[in-house]
């Protein structure tokens, strides 16, 4: 350390020189007026955006990285590589030098982000912080500012400054050990960024946060700046935000297939599939080894880096567009990404046994730590506590739009149905049987019946109707979330904030859908599992309505879709009375709800 | 600190729009003209990729004289994702340069590719003034291999610290060029970043991004560029001859550029002096002179105990083990000058170097 840093001092004082010697004949008053004006711009940036920077430390204060606030409430974002080693209780430094308790809530490994939150002195006093800015319109050679606490050098947390070039984008760069820290659709920069700078921000010259820096490439010349630094990107980060904001520990996704480059040796790429996993999305919308991909996610693909990079900026389990041609046929699609985690371990690598633990004299200490009010543990989360928070403020942002929690009896619900060239008069009967074990009821023209706890038949009794993959599943639940809340006593088998995901409703009228990205709606997802079948709730982002539903029947199958709309006040509450049911690529059929009797 | 700002940026921006809203145009621009090679290498720290500039729209590309290149077949990325093959045409060790031909398919080597590419005119390139210590700079490379196919190249942006002879460079071996060069104050010369483009701020070509040298004084890694008008004086034969870049440039597309001959160099066991130094205890033992044989060239140049030898040929020598290493590359009859330090005094000695006297029979036992 001591050692790179003369070798860098070095480099920097002959430079230094050569440049005085040359202007110091030039008058410092006869400096151009753009010339001063374009810096006192840059002075203006900085210190606009330097209250919000942060020096993450360990409990007990010792500087391990940078961070930057990011709302009033004093969310900020880090690299996970930084709080790794101190979470789940930290400490943060602002400019103003104020030392802050700060306590983990979400993070991601792979992409290698940490969202923390410190605490303020005063309950209720809002943090400086930095609005996001459009991290696609960065462009090459666009100036940059790289801020944070390299080398722990402020003692009092007033952040490094340094300016550079952006000298790339889309970028990407290979996980370093075991599979952790990839960096896929990154900004690299020549800004100087060091040991230390690391979870610090990256800004535009709008004063926008564009990227968090966290590493570099250094080959030969030892970890401190060598020209190529490379920051992640702030519309990635957006897309794990909301699960970050739950307390997750999220997750990174893969199509389930390989591709493969065409023609490597021929003038120019064209990806194609390779081997396909069976339990795949991308197998079940049929497509096969060979098709030629045109676009992912809206970008086009012509490399496997951008294959990498687009594939990295996104949690497990979204749904992204997919084009691609068969023949001189190009199809569109939509395809749910698997996660990294639920990928088949290699047999040969065996658990290891449990390492009894040794007191860790520091972590002993951080239990003292006030943050630790702010964390409840829990496997599959960063730090349930914000799991549960967002659960309460999802749940009281829904029940605004109507209460049903004084129905607990059985729901009746009438109306008609019109699903496949058949239609009719509908009735659905969900709740409790007469022997008290749960159950529903739906008829269209014929009876369908569900009962979750009784397994004895196989799974497939419980997708009923037919090819409707588990609507039945989908409504009883419904009504139970409905009528008893997300609690643990409706769902004893796990409830959850599930972060933000996309959903994809179809056009209303019923034709085929050209552009899937045109229909993309972002909303907040309530988790919630009973009797084996798991269902996620989407949520307006906007108001907190239910927009739609997903019930997976089998895990390995595609779920049932359900789209609730036309809302209409009953009795003070609003309740959907249309319901858009699909399954696979298909529409199985629409609901429409007249009348609701809820029994208290 | 802001004062040094302010002032550096008037001299090098004209407008604060160009502050503003600087390079990329500029960038665009550049990128098209250069171009990702790969070649041989890919082991023991010597890369197998690098970075070259279009001279000719047929598709001749100038690059440093790398490793690199030996290879049969070089694999050329164009900037928009094109993948051809090129063939090296000749290459100059004296200005650390080579040119490269892109080969298209059914076309022989000497014939019009019909490629129309973006390019350098390097004529024309020449006829602009070279750039000051504290003009604004741009480096453009593929540096770490970060880019492949149409991925752009790494821009970085520094000033042009010096325009100079690098002092403390490698040995002849590593690196045989002594003209000037620009010293750029930002990191250029990573790995794979040698053969890439020194542009002013329009994207004028001002040089040719160099290797990964360690100053061998400071053990600091360089950072430089080859100007364009890059020249060096080299031994062919007796005579001493002029040889520059936009000459080996011109007549090396035409394929008519005979690069210099150089002399033969055998690493062996090297002509006889006769110096015996200090003992050698550190891997930088500075070469003192302990003794001198009687009669050896040594002797007859004049050179004394405790004389320090600082330079050979004009190249700066540390060590003994740095001295041994330049002697391996001579051979009886070979001339070579020492600049001693005697005294408070540099001193120049001749020494014309022999062949090592037989060794002494083992003593007979009696």
């Amino acid at each position: 350390m001591r050692d790179s840093l003369r070798v860098w001092l070095a480099g920097f004082v002959p430079t230094a020189l050569t440049i005085v010697v040359v202007a110091w004949p030039t008058n410092a008053t006869a400096v151009d007026a753009d010339v001063l004006k374009a810096e006192n711009e840059r002075i203006a940036v900085v210190n606009k955006v330097k209250p919000a920077v942060v020096a993450v430390c360990s409990y007990g204060g010792q500087a391990v990285g940078s961070g930057v606030v990011i709302d009033a409430e004093g969310y900020a974002l880090t690299n996970y590589h930084v709080t790794e080693s101190i979470s789940p209780v930290m400490q943060a430094g602002l400019a103003d030098g104020i030392l802050y308790d700060a306590v983990l809530v979400g993070q991601d490994k792979v992409g290698d982000v940490a969202l923390i939150k410190l605490l303020p002195k005063k309950a209720g006093t809002p943090f400086p912080f930095v609005p996001l800015g459009d991290s696609d319109k960065v462009r090459v050679s666009d100036w940059s500012l790289a801020m944070g606490n390299p080398f722990g050098l402020a003692n009092d947390f007033n952040p490094t400054v340094t300016y550079g070039l952006i000298s790339g984008v889309n970028r990407y760069q290979p996980p370093e050990g075991g599979g952790m820290l990839e960096y896929t659709d990154c900004i690299q920069i020549d800004t100087s960024i060091n040991p230390g700078n690391s979870g610090g921000p990256l800004f535009n010259m709008k004063a926008e946060l564009i990227g968090i820096n966290g590493r570099g490439s250094f080959d030969k010349r030892g970890r401190v700046n060598s020209g190529v630094g490379y920051a992640i990107s702030i519309n990635q980060i957006k897309n794990f935000l909301g699960h970050f904001y739950s307390g997750i520990d999220t997750d990174h996704a893969t199509l389930g297939a390989t591709i493969e480059t065409e023609n490597e040796d021929g003038a120019l790429n064209q990806m194609k599939f390779g081997t396909i996993l069976e339990e795949a999305d991308v197998f079940r919308r049929g497509i096969k080894p060979g098709d030629k991909i045109i676009s992912f996610a809206g970008r086009p693909l012509t490399s496997t880096n951008q294959y990498k990079n687009i594939l990295g900026i996104f949690p497990s389990e979204w749904r992204m567009p997919l084009s691609y041609r068969r023949d001189n046929t190009r199809k569109n699609v939509l395809v749910r990404l698997m996660g990294l985690k639920d990928a088949p371990v290699d047999a040969a690598a065996q658990p290891k046994p449990p390492q009894p633990e040794r007191p860790d004299p520091a972590k002993e200490r951080a239990k003292k730590s006030p943050a630790m009010k702010l964390f409840k543990e829990k496997k599959g989360f960063a730090n349930y506590y914000f799991n549960d928070l967002r659960q309460k403020q999802l749940w009281e942002g829904f029940t605004k739009h109507g209460d049903f929690t004084g129905f607990p009896g059985n729901w009746a619900i009438s109306g008609s149905f019109d699903a496949n060239e058949r239609r009719g008069p509908l009735t659905l009967i969900a709740g409790e049987a007469a022997d008290g074990n749960p159950e529903a009821k739906l008829t269209m023209n014929v009876e369908f019946v569900y009962h979750p706890l009784d397994g004895a038949n196989g799974p497939a009794q419980l997708q009923v109707p037919d090819n409707s993959g588990g609507l039945l599943a989908a409504l009883y639940q419904y009504r139970r979330l409905l009528a008893m809340g997300p609690t643990s006593k409706a769902f004893e088998l796990g409830v959850s904030h599930g972060g933000t995901e996309p959903i994809y409703p179809p056009h209303l009228d019923g034709r085929p859908v050209e552009d899937w990205s045109k229909q993309r709606v972002d909303c907040e997802v309530l988790r919630t599992k009973h009797a084996s079948i798991e269902c996620k709730w989407f949520f307006s982002q906007t108001d907190r309505k239910l927009l739609a539903c997903e019930a997976y029947v089998l895990r390995e199958e595609d779920p049932c879709e359900l789209f609730f709309s036309d809302y209409k006040t009953v009795d003070g509450r609003q309740l959907p009375h249309r319901v858009d049911v699909r399954f696979g690529d298909k529409n199985y059929g629409r609901l429409n709800f007249a009348s609701f009797n809820m029994k208290k | 600190m802001r004062m040094l700002t302010a002032t550096i940026l008037a001299m090098a921006a004209t407008t604060a729009s160009m502050a503003a809203d600087p390079f990329h145009a500029v960038s665009e621009k550049v990128n098209q003209k250069l171009v990702k090679l790969f070649g041989a290498g890919g082991f023991r720290g010597v890369s197998n990729y690098g970075t070259g500039i279009v001279i000719s729209p047929d598709g001749h590309i100038l690059t440093s004289a790398s490793q690199m290149l030996d290879s049969a077949e070089i694999v050329v990325h164009l900037y928009d994702g094109r993948k051809l093959k090129a063939t090296v045409l000749v290459t100059e060790p004296e200005l650390d340069a080579a040119i490269l031909k892109l080969r298209v398919e059914g076309k022989k080597i000497d014939e019009p590719t019909g490629l129309e590419l973006e390019h350098f005119s390097f004529a024309e390139e020449l006829k602009r003034p070279r750039a000051q210590p504290g003009d604004w700079v741009l480096g453009f490379s593929n540096s770490f291999e970060i880019a492949m196919r149409d991925e752009a190249m790494t821009v970085q942006r520094g000033v042009v610290a010096a325009y100079t002879k690098m002092h403390g460079r490698r040995g002849i071996f590593d690196f045989p060029y002594t003209g000037d060069v620009y010293i750029v104050d930002a990191i250029t010369n990573n790995p794979g970043a040698g053969g890439g483009a020194l542009t002013d701020r329009k994207g004028n070509l001002l040089g040719v991004i160099g290797k990964e040298i360690r100053n061998t004084q400071s053990e600091t890694w360089m950072n430089y560029a080859i100007p364009i008008g890059a020249e060096v004086d080299v031994k062919d034969g007796d005579k001493t001859v002029k040889i520059g870049l936009a000459k080996f440039v011109e007549l090396g597309m035409q394929g008519k550029y005979k690069p210099v001959k150089r002399p033969d160099i055998v690493i062996g066991i090297g002509g006889y002096h006769g110096i015996v130094f200090v003992p050698n205890v550190l891997d930088r033992t500075p070469p003192y002179v302990d003794d001198v044989f009687p009669n050896s060239p040594a002797a007859k140049a004049g050179l004394k105990v405790d004389d320090l030898v600082s330079f050979i040929d004009g190249e700066p020598i540390y060590s003994i083990n740095g001295f041994r290493d330049f002697m391996k590359r001579t051979k009886p009859g070979s001339k070579i000058r020492l600049e001693v330090r005697r005294g408070d005094n540099l001193q120049s000695i001749d020494i014309e170097l022999g062949e090592y006297p037989a060794k002494p029979m083992a003593p007979k036992k009696p």
